[in-house]
């Protein structure tokens, strides 16, 4: 819908501000980003030179890259699940309590507004070896926890804390799904004799699958790129790069050691994996519209 | 007919009760473990209820340079308050505008113009940061405000919002205006904005949170002090070397920091659930 | 007041569809023209064209003899009533009314003056500080109707301003609009799809199909001589009867005693003009009779001179109160006939009816559609 016809400056005008602020800190980037995964620069950055697809070649044959997808796989669904896991069950019941829904909605949705970096350190805090009250915990049933030296460890203290993040997150679109399903279908259910753990799984979950399918690929988006913070303030990808994700080990590839070639086309690769996960999540859009 | 069982209301309850709390302890820890001085802190695990040192360390944190960092919180409450507000408002003038000329006028490029602004959805600015880093750098911008809130505005998240807003106004109401002597910019000015304003409300809380929190580009970004916003500035704080992390402060300036973003977020929750909601659309 | 001519109008969009063929019009001042026609037939678009919300592919608009092609909607003195209302939902019903007064800077007392009166004259002073949202359709529907008084246009453009009340408000509001426009003086174009709205309204009326204008006239001068098929169709409820015709001619050539023959088997001694006799005769033409002007005959009274008899049977009753409809089988005829009965005249279904078609009431068209004139 058109409809400001007799005006042929001031769209450009409208758009102007947008248009500038895009393309100087968005395409020519980016663009920089294509063009330098294809080229190795020498270290003083004095010159450099064309090689094709050597960065990504390398960049795809090194074992620490293929370690660092795999750690990222593993963090991405973990919280992915729980986060979505946690968020469904507190919704579903702050949903059928009905009396007092909003004061729990008050009480579940602040942490959304919590930084990845500081909901990293307030888990840093509680796990801390010598001062935490969580190892402390752990000791009494014989576990010891170090998250500086025990890879796993540390790769479940940013787990624990990305999904503390975001919970409220899923939270919040899980308990506006289960209020959009309309009662009569579970009157009808209930008259059916069904139970009401029958009829969650019956009917309620299948409802929220659109609503589910939607937080999965945004979690996977969040665990991928948002909780660069979290990582760095806590356990800066380490011990031994067991907590090193893509994004971070472009920034350490990039800024700390300085290998721009191999930098840029994992860059290049991540935009790629974003682009197939934006693409999902069109098509999903694409269905809710058909509705 | 009763297809609810009292039971399992008071089970829910106690449930939801507990998920709330156990949410809340991470905050609590930190503020007890902030009310004490550090002496005390290390002589035992981490205390559970609150200290000698009241509101001590919050007054020397807000007041005084802290060493490791080169700065009073105050500065870099103010940085990041500066940050975040140049990202929420710097982000909806430019998607108010923007969206307007997309979905009210008609011209050459148009289409062009939108999935330019639309492909930029497609990849956050942790994917680009090392171009990126060089162009802000070829500009003159590191270590500025510019610096810290332009690459932040370079995305279509609120002009996408937006225009979805404005294609669910009746042509009818442009065509009214028209009739009755509005040109574009009056247009704009006195119907567009004013209907628009629970929407830019929505935009705002979750342009803001998100501004404030943001972390890796001003890492990269700023080197000096000044500039340095409270977000950044803990991992600062805990790199200590050898010695003792001085976790009263540490959990002091965590709570500040998240402070801003939670009370917009709980003053501001029916738009922010609303421009969650939306931008699932 | 003003005059509005149109001059071979047209209009054609981007992606080459053309919605207007070339329309000529001339609206006289204070005349309350409708625009009738079924929905995708144009009436919107040359309303549009009018207000200047679509621009003008070809020919000329005037009004008052200037040419307002390239005149923004503001600079030419018009006002609409659209169909939703389109009422700005942020601001109260004054400022609703007083926002195009506004824009052209009129000064504040007089915004005030104009406003009160407007308001007084639709029964809106009790609601001037109430948002649309407080107010139910009909209050809408004035207030929409305020917005455009207030500004004292030279023409006043209504877009199918009735279709979103229900049918009893619809015609209170049909009445009153008609009212004001009478009081108000203010030359009108009125589209709506609704011919009754179209009939009870209108000075004179224009029927579209299809891009282009059917017929122009007095509603009256539409009903009794329809100039195609199309219109004959579309005015009057229920619509008109039209049955398969075949001129034949017995004496060869001359035409003068060609008479029409029914597929039932009836023949009406009706004919075209001499002049188009020869180009039509022996082929199919399409007989049209309004369902009022189908007369019952009892069962043994004669048939009028030159009349033809049609025998039917009833098969479903409709009765209105003031009248009664009967639709009708009749032989060779898939369509069923439909009859006007007053309201005191009982029929069953399945009963068997005798009708009776007078000349003077039949409508001829030639296989293009167009009306033939006739005599018998």
């Amino acid at each position: 819908m058109a409809h400001f016809n007799r005006h042929p400056i001031t769209p450009w005008l409208l758009m102007a501000p947008q248009l500038i602020i895009v393309g100087v800190f968005f395409f020519w980037p980016a663009f920089q980003a294509i063009e330098q995964a294809f080229y190795i620069e020498d270290a003083f950055g004095l010159s450099r030179e064309f090689t094709g697809l050597t960065n990504f070649i390398s960049v795809l044959s090194e074992p620490e890259y293929l370690e660092t997808l795999w750690t990222t796989m593993v963090f991405s669904f973990s919280v992915a699940l729980g986060a979505m896991a946690l968020a469904l069950g507190m919704a579903v019941l702050a949903d059928r309590v009905i009396r007092g829904a909003n004061t729990y909605k008050t009480f579940l949705i602040w942490p959304y507004a919590v930084a990845p970096a500081v909901a990293g350190v307030l888990w840093l805090f509680l796990f801390d070896p010598t001062l935490g009250i969580l190892p402390e915990l752990l000791s009494a049933i014989g576990i010891d926890w170090n998250h500086n030296l025990n890879g796993n460890q540390a790769l479940l203290l940013v787990v624990l804390a990305s999904i503390w993040k975001q919970m409220s997150y899923n939270f919040v679109f899980f308990l506006a799904g289960l209020q959009a399903i309309p009662k009569s279908l579970l009157e009808a259910a209930a008259m059916d004799r069904a139970g009401p753990w029958r009829r969650f799984w019956t009917i309620t979950f299948p409802l929220l699958s659109p609503t589910s399918f939607f937080l999965l690929v945004m979690n996977v988006v969040y665990a991928f790129f948002e909780t660069f913070g979290t990582i760095d303030a806590t356990t800066s990808g380490g011990p031994g790069g067991s907590t090193r994700t893509l994004v971070y080990k472009v920034y350490e590839d990039g800024f700390v050691g300085q290998d721009l070639g191999s930098s840029a086309a994992q860059s290049v690769l991540l935009m790629v994996i974003v682009g197939v996960l934006t693409l999902i999540q069109f098509k999903y859009v694409e269905k809710k519209v058909q509705y | 007919m009763r297809y609810n069982r009292p039971g399992l209301d008071i089970a829910s309850h106690l449930l939801l009760i507990v998920g709330c709390a156990l949410f809340f302890l991470p905050v609590w820890i930190a503020f007890s473990a902030s009310t004490h001085e550090m002496g005390d802190l290390y002589s035992n695990v981490a205390p559970v209820w609150i200290g000698e040192a009241g509101l001590d360390n919050y007054r020397h944190l807000l007041e005084d340079p802290v060493s490791s960092l080169g700065a009073d919180v105050m500065t870099l409450l103010f940085n990041s308050m500066i940050m975040a507000l140049g990202i929420a408002l710097g982000k909806i003038i430019i998607s108010v505008l923007a969206a307007y000329a997309i979905v009210f006028f008609e011209f050459r490029f148009r289409k062009l113009c939108f999935w330019l602004i639309f492909i930029t959805l497609m990849l956050p600015v942790e994917v680009r940061i090392l171009p990126t880093f060089k162009v802000v750098a070829d500009l003159n911008m590191l270590d500025s405000y510019a610096g810290l809130i332009l690459p932040l505005i370079a995305s279509a998240t609120a002009t996408f919002l937006l225009r979805q807003f404005y294609m669910t106004i009746p042509a009818e109401l442009v065509e009214a205006a028209r009739i009755d002597g509005a040109g574009p910019w009056r247009f704009l000015k006195d119907i567009l904005l004013p209907l628009s304003k629970t929407n830019i409300a929505a935009l705002f809380v979750i342009m803001f949170i998100y501004g404030w929190n943001q972390y890796l580009w001003p890492l990269l970004i700023t080197t000096d002090a000044d500039y340095l916003t409270i977000v950044v500035s803990l991992k600062r704080m805990l790199t200590t070397g050898d010695g003792l992390v001085p976790w009263q402060d540490v959990t002091a300036t965590t709570l500040l920091a998240m402070g801003p973003p939670v009370l917009v977020i709980l003053f501001m929750q029916r738009y922010f659930i609303k421009g969650l909601v939306d931008s699932e659309k | 007041m003003a005059t509005l001519t149109l001059k071979q109008l047209k209009k054609q969009y981007p992606n080459g569809y053309k919605a207007l063929h070339g329309i000529d019009l001339d609206f006289g001042e204070g005349e309350l023209i409708v625009i009738v026609g079924p929905s995708g037939c144009g009436k919107s678009t040359l309303l549009r064209t009018l207000a200047g919300l679509e621009d003008i592919s070809e020919g000329d608009l005037e009004i008052n003899g200037k040419r307002v092609n390239d005149l923004e909607p503001a600079e030419r003195d018009i006002a609409m009533v659209f169909q939703n209302y389109a009422l700005y939902p942020h601001m109260s019903v004054f400022d609703n009314m007083a926002y195009g007064l506004r824009n052209r800077r009129t000064p504040k007392d007089e915004i005030q003056q104009r406003v009160s009166e407007a308001a007084e004259l639709l029964g809106l002073t009790e609601l001037l500080d109430r948002r649309p949202k407080q107010l139910s359709g009909g209050q809408r529907q004035r207030v929409a109707m305020g917005r455009a008084i207030v500004r004292k246009p030279q023409v006043f453009l209504f877009d199918e301003p009735l279709s979103n009340l229900d049918a009893k408000l619809r015609v209170q509001m049909r009445l009153e609009i008609r009212r004001l426009q009478k009081r108000l003086k203010v030359t009108s174009v009125y589209v709506t799809h609704d011919q009754t709205e179209a009939m009870t309204l209108a000075d004179r009326l224009v029927v579209m199909n299809e891009g282009h204008v059917e017929q122009f006239g007095t509603p009256m001068a539409l009903y009794d001589k329809p100039a195609s098929k199309f219109v004959a169709g579309f005015i009057g409820s229920p619509a008109m009867n039209f049955l398969d015709a075949t001129l034949e001619d017995a004496s060869e050539g001359s035409g003068q005693d060609a008479t029409l023959a029914l597929p039932c088997g009836a023949r009406l001694a009706l004919r075209p003009e001499t002049t188009v006799i020869d180009t039509v005769i022996n082929n199919t033409l399409t007989l049209g009779i309004r369902p009022e002007h189908l007369d019952v005959l009892e069962t043994d009274s004669p048939l009028p001179k030159g009349a033809a008899e049609l025998n039917v049977q009833v098969e479903l009753v409709e009765p209105l109160g003031a009248d009664t409809l009967a639709y009708c089988r009749l032989a060779g005829q898939t369509e069923p006939l439909v009859v006007r009965l007053d309201g005191e005249h009982v029929v069953a279904e399945d009963q068997q009816l005798r009708l009776a078609i007078t000349p003077a009431r039949a409508h001829l068209f030639g296989a293009d559609g167009r009306r033939l004139t006739t005599c018998s």
